[in-house]
Formats: structure tokens, C-alpha cells, sequence
């Protein structure tokens, strides 16, 4: 079924482009397609891995690698999710877990997830997701690596996980034969620091007065690109994405929100289908012009030092460390971008992120940015009670509506 | 080695009790079973796991005694969300943040030695004595005379000897947890020369109990009084917490990183060698204790417990063990609710 998805998806995208209806978010959805089909061609060496193991660095080795919560907001987007989350109920699996975890298990068990060669787990940014890469080593048989991510980016935690990353490829290449090619791992390195450099451009121009950005134009953008870094088409993605953006601020076109409301989405979005963003933008003329993730939170990597430089952005991802770091990060996104207002969409099941609500919405608070927790399960669209949600948005955006302006 | 530099509190069975102790500090366990308002819900959302949040409405209440501080494990998502919690309700305590590897392999041993290593210079800037080889080994030895008091009297308990049963162990844990090592031992002693309750009628149905946060001793009385003799155990609040480390030579810091990781582990700690291990682990220690079957008690929303949950109902189901899970949120009243669960569970493995 997933094969078959991703097949579609490729040609169809492929079918619009040659077309001559190419677009970024088209590139996009192209990358995403191969990215599906590999994992699921049955040929390519897999492995399975947490939201921040170093994609470049398996890419350089030849890996088709992939963070498991990918397939989660897969299904979550293809509206399936349903039945494999059942699937994982029926093992007596909590439903008070995070459904990106619940659905990838119920996918594994239904055979629906390709055996990796190996797994590789990351203890940030969730004690859910870690777990889940243990129970899906155990169940495919497979071995697995455990990606330490220290709190802050000490020299000593740094050299620490420079070192496991060091490891983790002498542990890649036991199990794969594949050995990391010195050339290889430069052009990666490159290739990731030009594409993250793309990246902050593109950020930058969201955050024009107005804004070029749509709602969805970047939802998910910085945490799927993560899976893309290191090849020539990420570059080529960022640059779609630059250029469109440079294009609707030179032709004054700012889309149905025209850039009155300019808003903050904290953490993942909702991954199935739903109209809460077409709302927002043609009822109230409000965008969400960034995300938390949306973001480069480290240097360019050294290609001559590269592990040193893998760890720091590991290590720099918001969620890792304490609130205070996390505060500081959306408060600084706040002020960069302007923002009028934060959503919080406080997924259900996820500690790590909804377990702080109120610390957050009280850091955003002491800078005047109001936030809107919402209760949603971004994946479950069986839980989904969007006439709730639409009228928790209507009041909150209303409450904008007759505030003074934050930022002259 | 003097103690009088006041007290430490703590919340997690992995914190290092020998080094607090080695910088003269008492340490103070902040357990979630007492009464008082539920405020946490203010910082932290519903779904986070009760005894954070119980451990959360102590601090916003002023339940807890006169700390110099407070030392956080960072073992889960909910514990470092306590730690960032505290920190907005007691700004002006000290607290600190341990990181803590969840496996054992020999790089996250010699990371962990140094976190251990900065917890000690945290705790000598709170005002303890620098600490040195001398007095840690001392200290370790001190909590391994206790964790050996608790082996002996486990095993009374599960000879139905002990005045008080599995209700008196946990007891015994508890105030363990909030005492000197030297109070520990004195106390743990004279437990263990008390004459044994004669025991009438018939004998409970030997059950292993497993899982996190369970400090009521009448929720022990109630598995008893169900019919359940509890002859071993594997809980945080429990067995986990007094565990022997081995100072060995050389770097005592080193040593004492491998003997904390190297402990029985939780669903926290796993080995990456033999994934899902957690399973085959609770079943072989129930045949290891001759259980005739297992009770599981965890507190709601535990993502690293709810994660494994299926692994352990499969291994048991593998082995033939009757399981019974049971979740709350700490207290006394959400474990009575199970009370005919119990019974019938019981009363199935008669
Ligand atoms: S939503 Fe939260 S619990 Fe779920 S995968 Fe993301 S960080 Fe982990
Ligand atoms: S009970 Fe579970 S979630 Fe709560 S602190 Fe312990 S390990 Fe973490």
C-alpha cells in the first residue's frame, strides 16, 4: 500500500512538472515521494532512526534513513491512520501515548514498515520515541544504536557525542558493508551547510512585512528537510522555495492573508487534512509565517571537523534541554518575526512539548505574544472536532483583532 | 563525616544518595503520596505523569521540609519537565539537572561519571564539603550496608516472616528514603530481629509486583488482604532505590557511573544488545521469586512503561504467567478502585 502511495505520488508530481506546472511545494512533495519509494523498494539499505540522528552523515554512507515519525504523519496524511492505530491499541499499548508512535507501531505490526538493516535511537527530543525504536529492534530483529543527546553544548557533551557519531558509522558499516567515503562525506557536508544556508534566506523572507509565506507553505518544512540534508536536491528544494518567495514579495502578492495577522505555530502541525489554516487566512487575513521548527539553530558544520559540528545541531535542536532554553527560542522567533499571536496545538500524548504548555505560554506572555493552547491529536483524525477548534481560533484571533498592535 | 550541612531533596531512584551524602548532606526523597492541593495542572498539562505533578503540588504547597536543594534525574520527559517546573515555582532554591544515559555501554559510563562529577562540584557550591575518595567510599559503603539490610529483609518478607508483611517493607523503604543511612540501618536492624507475626488461615498466592511509583504501604495491605502475597518486587519507590554499587579501585566516580547504570533497570534504562529485554526480565524474575503470577502497577501516562507494556504481557503470556496491570496516579484511592480486579486475579491462581 505505502509502495504503491509513494509510486503514485512520484509520478503524478513528476507528470504536473513536466507538465510545466512545477512549484517548490510541488519539489517538495516530489523529494518526499522518492524518499517513500526507497524505503519501500525492498532494495536499498534502511535504517530507522529518532528525529535527530545525522541524516547527512547515513545519506554520505549510501543509507536510506528516515525517522520513524515520518510514516506516522504519512498515514496521518493519506487518512488511514485509523486502522494502524487500532492495531497498536490491541496490544494493550496505552492510548495516552503520542500517536505518531502509536501509528508507526501498528504499521510495523501489520508488516507495513520495511525491515531496516539497523536502528538508530535518539533520546531527544521524547522518551516515546526512543522506546519505539527499542520495540521495533525487537520485533524486526535487528540491531540497534542508542544516540545519547546531552542537554547543552558543553565541550565535554559535545566531544561526547561527536564520539557516539564516530561509532555509530563504524557500527553503520559493520552491518551494511558500507564504509563512510572521506569525498563523499565532504560533498555532504557542503551540500548541508549550503542547503542550510538556503534555509535561513527563505526563513528571512517569511519574515517580510508582509509576509510571502502561506500557511502552508512551511508546515513541516524544517523537520522533513533534515531528512533531505546532504544531497544535491535539497539545494534544489531551498532554492525553489527562495525563489518563490523573492518573486511574491517583488510582485507585492501576500496571498488571501495579506499579512494581517502574523502567527506563531509551536511544535508539529496537524498532519491530516482540516480547514483550520484556510480559515484562518480567509476569515481573519492571519498566516502562520513561522514555525517553531522552522529554524537553523546551528553553524555551518567544518567539513574538515564534521562530527563536532553533527553534534552541536543535534544537541541545538529546540526541544533538547530545559524549557528555559525552549522559551527563549520561540521568544526569540516572537520578536524576529513579529508575531501577533502563538498556536500550541499541545498534541496529545506528547510530553515533551505539551507537558510545558504553561511554562511556554507564560514565557511568551512576559513578551506580550498571547498563545492559544489547543487540545489535538495531530495525527488521530478520528479525535478531530474541528467546529471545537474553529471556534477556540475565532475567539482568540478576535481577541487580536482588538488588541493594539504589539510591534510599530 | 560529619552531616550537618542540612538536607537534599531528590525524586528519582537513580539520584547518586552516596555523593549527597559525601558532601554532608542528608537526602530527602519527595515522595507523591501526600495530601495536598492539586495546583500542578497550572504549569503542567493533564497528560503528564501523576507523580511529577504530585511531587510538583508538594513544592507550590510548601509540603516539603527546609531544602538546600534539589537534585533532578533527567530519566524521562516528565521528570525534566518537574525540573523546569520547580524551577518557576521555587526561584530561589537551588536545583540541578543530572543527565542520565539510558544504556549502559562504556562511552555513556564515563559521560554519566562526569555528570556525577559535576553534581558533586554543584553540591559543594550549596555548601557541602568538597568530597573525596575517602568519604564516598565510605558513604557507598554506609548505603551498601543498607541495600543489604533491605535483600535481608525482602527475604523475610517473603517467608511470610516479617511483622507487618510486604505493607511493613514499604514502609521501611519510605522512611529509608527520607533518612541518614545511619538512621536506615538502625532501623532496618531492629525490623529485622523482631519475632515473626504468627501466621493463621491460608497462605497468599505468591505474586511478583513490578513498576514505577507506588509508595502507599496500605496499597501493599490491600494486595494482601485481596488474597496476594507479594514475594518480590521491582519498583521505583520500592527494591530499585537501595541497590548495592561495588567502589572497586581507581576511579571511584567511574565506578560508581557503571554501578548506578549497571543496576536492574527500569523501562528507562535498556540494553541497545538485547532490545526489548524488559519482558523476558519481569518474567524471569517472577519464576526467579516463585510467583505464581504478576502484577503490574504504573502510573498513568509513563510513555517509558506504556512503551514497554506489550513487550512484558507478550513474555508473560510466552511463559504461561498470569498478568494483571493495574494504572493510577499514586494514591491509595486510585489503586482501591482496583480492589475486585485484584480479588478475581487472585482468586483465578488459586
Ligand atoms: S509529538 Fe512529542 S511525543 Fe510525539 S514524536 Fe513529537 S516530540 Fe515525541
Ligand atoms: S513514573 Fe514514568 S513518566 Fe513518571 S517520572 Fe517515572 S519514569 Fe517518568
Amino acid at each position: 500500500m505505502m509502495k504503491e502511495y509513494f509510486t503514485d505520488l512520484e509520478a503524478g508530481i513528476q507528470k504536473a512538472i513536466s507538465g510545466g506546472n512545477s512549484s517548490h511545494r510541488k519539489l517538495y512533495t516530489l523529494e518526499l515521494a522518492r524518499l517513500g519509494k526507497k524505503l519501500y523498494s525492498g532494495t536499498d539499505s534502511i535504517a530507522w532512526c529518532g528525529i535527530t540522528a545525522p541524516f547527512d552523515l547515513l545519506n554520505a554512507m549510501g543509507v536510506t534513513s528516515c525517522f520513524v515519525e515520518f510514516i506516522g504523519a504519512m498515514l496521518a496524511t493519506t487518512g488511514v491512520v485509523g486502522s494502524f492505530i487500532e492495531e497498536t491499541d490491541h496490544t494493550g499499548y496505552s492510548s495516552d501515548a503520542c500517536s505518531y508512535h502509536r501509528s508507526v507501531s501498528g504499521a510495523a505490526i501489520k508488516g507495513m514498515m520495511p525491515v531496516p538493516e539497523f536502528l538508530i535511537g535518539t533520546t531527544n527530543p521524547c522518551s516515546g520515541g526512543l522506546a519505539v525504536l527499542e520495540n521495533l529492534a525487537h520485533r524486526f530483529g535487528r540491531e540497534l544504536f542508542v544516540l545519547h543527546i546531552p542537554q547543552d553544548d558543553s565541550a565535554g557533551n559535545v566531544r561526547f557525542l561527536a564520539n557516539q557519531m564516530r561509532e555509530m558509522v563504524a557500527f553503520a558499516s559493520r552491518i551494511t558493508g558500507r564504509k563512510l567515503d572521506d569525498v563523499a562525506l565532504r560533498k555532504s557536508v557542503e551540500n548541508s551547510n549550503r542547503t542550510s544556508e538556503i534555509m535561513k534566506e527563505i526563513f528571512e523572507l517569511a519574515g517580510h512585512m508582509p509576509s510571502p509565506a502561506a500557511s502552508r507553505d512551511l508546515s513541516n518544512f524544517g523537520i522533513v528537510m533534515s531528512l533531505f540534508l546532504g544531497g544535491e536536491q535539497a539545494i534544489t528544494i531551498a532554492e525553489a522555495y527562495r525563489d518563490e518567495f523573492r518573486k511574491r514579495i517583488d510582485a507585492g502578492d501576500y496571498g488571501k492573508s495579506e499579512g494581517k495577522f502574523r502567527l506563531l505555530w509551536i511544535q508539529n502541525r496537524i498532519q491530516f487534512r482540516h480547514g483550520l489554516e484556510k480559515m484562518l487566512e480567509e476569515e481573519y487575513g492571519a498566516s502562520i509565517i513561522i514555525d517553531e521548527l522552522n529554524d537553523i539553530t546551528w553553524d555551518p558544520i567544518d567539513p574538515e571537523n564534521p562530527f563536532e559540528g553533527f553534534a552541536r545541531r543535534s544537541i541545538s535542536i529546540p526541544f533538547n534541554g530545559t524549557i528555559e532554553k525552549r522559551i527563549e527560542h520561540l521568544k526569540k522567533l516572537a520578536r524576529e518575526y513579529r508575531i501577533d499571536g502563538a498556536v500550541n496545538p499541545c498534541n496529545w500524548g506528547c510530553r515533551q512539548g505539551t507537558g510545558a504548555r504553561g511554562l511556554m505560554e507564560n514565557g511568551l506572555k512576559e513578551i506580550g505574544v498571547p498563545v492559544l493552547n489547543l487540545e489535538v491529536d495531530c495525527v488521530d483524525s478520528r479525535k478531530f472536532t474541528e467546529g471545537q477548534l474553529r471556534t477556540r481560533l475565532e475567539a482568540f484571533m478576535e481577541m487580536l483583532d482588538t488588541r493594539e498592535p504589539l510591534w510599530k | 563525616m560529619s552531616v550537618n550541612k542540612g538536607v537534599i531533596g531528590f525524586a528519582c531512584a537513580y539520584t547518586p544518595l552516596p555523593l549527597i551524602r559525601a558532601a554532608g548532606f542528608e537526602s530527602y526523597r519527595v515522595l507523591p503520596n501526600v495530601d495536598c492541593p492539586d495546583q500542578a495542572g497550572r504549569l503542567l498539562h493533564d497528560n503528564l505523569c501523576p507523580h511529577v505533578k504530585r511531587v510538583l503540588d508538594r513544592a507550590m504547597s510548601g509540603m516539603i521540609p527546609d531544602l538546600k536543594g534539589m537534585v533532578f534525574m533527567n530519566s524521562c520527559d516528565s521528570m525534566r519537565r518537574l525540573y523546569d517546573a520547580w524551577k518557576a515555582v521555587k526561584t530561589d532554591m537551588n536545583i540541578v539537572l543530572i543527565d542520565l544515559p539510558s544504556v549502559s555501554t562504556n562511552a555513556s559510563i564515563g559521560f554519566f561519571r562526569d555528570e556525577l562529577e559535576r553534581l558533586s562540584r554543584t553540591i559543594e557550591q550549596w555548601g557541602g564539603t568538597a568530597i573525596d575518595d575517602a568519604s564516598l567510599a565510605g558513604s557507598i559503603g554506609l548505603y551498601n550496608r543498607v541495600a543489604s539490610l533491605f535483600t535481608a529483609l525482602r527475604e523475610k518478607s517473603r517467608r511470610s516472616e516479617l511483622k507487618g508483611d510486604s505493607a511493613a517493607l514499604q514502609e521501611a523503604y519510605n522512611r529509608a528514603s527520607i533518612a541518614s543511612p545511619e538512621e536506615a540501618i538502625a532501623f532496618l536492624e531492629a525490623i529485622l530481629d523482631e519475632v515473626a507475626d504468627t501466621k493463621k488461615g491460608e497462605p497468599g498466592v505468591p505474586v511478583y509486583l513490578f513498576g514505577n511509583v507506588l509508595p502507599e504501604p496500605e496499597a501493599f495491605t490491600l494486595f494482601e488482604s485481596c488474597g496476594a502475597h507479594i514475594v518480590s518486587d521491582d519498583l521505583c519507590t520500592g527494591s530499585r532505590l537501595f541497590t548495592a554499587i561495588e567502589p572497586g579501585g581507581g576511579d571511584i566516580l567511574l565506578n560508581m557511573a557503571r554501578g548506578i547504570l549497571g543496576r536492574p533497570p527500569c523501562a528507562r534504562t535498556f540494553s541497545a544488545e538485547r532490545p526489548g529485554s524488559l519482558g523476558g526480565d519481569v518474567a524471569a524474575g517472577a519464576v526467579k521469586a516463585g510467583a505464581r503470577g504478576v502484577i503490574g502497577y504504573t502510573a498513568k501516562f509513563c510513555d517509558p512503561y506504556i512503551a514497554r507494556l506489550p513487550g512484558v504481557r507478550e513474555s508473560l503470556r510466552r511463559e504461561g504467567i498470569p498478568f494483571l496491570l493495574l494504572e493510577g496516579d499514586c494514591t491509595l484511592r486510585s489503586i482501591g478502585q482496583h480492589r475486585t480486579r485484584i480479588e478475581a486475579f487472585v482468586e483465578m491462581m488459586r
